[in-house]
């Protein structure tokens, strides 16, 4: 598959285990950034297909690198992936512009479904 | 301390240790820790802001944290390198998050701050706060739930 995925996540335990997932499903152009200000001039630089994003990071947390993201590029596919699955912190990340709210832990299949949905 | 402060908590550790580790943990019996005390050989803390406030640790053995790691990274983890850290730091803050979650449906809105990993027995003082401490067997050795909180007056 040629899609290319931008994992953004501060943790280098999920960056490996979410690469390692998308291999598994054929996945295999995947990049990272490790707070949300990599993945804005990540995402600037290689306009990936679609964007795993973190919320709570140094540097830039996840729901402004999605407001950031979005104000460049509106048609850019954000689904947050993050273990505070709070509603209201929910509800701020759909409204910033993700498509989708995937709470850690998660089955690998979760991961399939939602990159699958918005890859086609 | 209020227990439904620490509820949450064991709840979360419960669910996401399932869900992480494919085995059902069992619970110990609750027990109080002075609050200065010596810590595990590996702990994950995390300091906790909001309408509750103070400090949880998950503490392990070494061989408990490798294990850990091991199953997480789906490869075996000999030592206790970065990214075995960061796995079980993670293991940490999605017992958290999810706590959060419970927490803020009970009512109280708080915040974490991101894990630090301790390496190494220390003391460990959780200042003007005894904490509870629920051990929990994952089948892969003990997680040492401590939990030290107090609401905001």
């Amino acid at each position: 598959m040629s899609k290319k995925i931008l994992i953004t996540d501060d943790t280098m335990f999920m960056r490996f285990n979410l690469r390692k997932i998308l291999l598994s499903f054929g996945y295999t152009d995947v990049l990272e950034a490790s707070n949300g200000q990599e993945a804005v001039e990540q995402y600037d630089a290689h306009l990936p297909d679609l964007v795993l994003m973190d919320i709570t990071m140094p540097v830039m947390d996840g729901i402004s690198a999605v407001r950031a993201i979005k104000a460049n590029h509106p048609d850019a596919k954000v689904i947050m992936c993050s273990a505070m699955g709070q509603k209201n912190m929910i509800i701020e990340a759909i409204q910033a512009g993700a498509k989708d709210f995937i709470v850690k832990p998660f089955q690998p299949d979760r991961i399939k479904e939602s990159v699958s949905k918005f890859l086609g | 301390m209020n227990v439904d402060y620490i509820n949450p908590f064991v709840a979360a550790s419960f669910s996401v240790l399932e869900m992480v580790l494919s085995k059902t943990p069992v619970k110990g019996n609750l027990t109080v820790q002075p609050d200065v005390f010596t810590s595990h050989k590996c702990n994950v803390v995390f300091g906790v802001t909001g309408q509750v406030s103070g400090s949880v640790i998950y503490g392990m053995s070494g061989p408990t944290a490798l294990q850990i790691a091991t199953i997480m990274l789906d490869e075996p983890v000999k030592l206790f390198d970065k990214l075995a850290a960061s796995a079980i730091a993670e293991l940490g803050n999605m017992i958290c998050g999810n706590a959060l979650q419970h927490l803020s449906e009970a009512g109280y809105q708080c915040d974490i701050t991101p894990p630090t990993i301790v390496h190494g027995q220390a003391q460990i003082c959780t200042l003007s706060c005894p904490a509870l401490v629920m051990p929990i067997e994952t089948g892969y050795g003990k997680v040492y739930l401590t939990v030290g909180l107090k609401g905001r007056k």
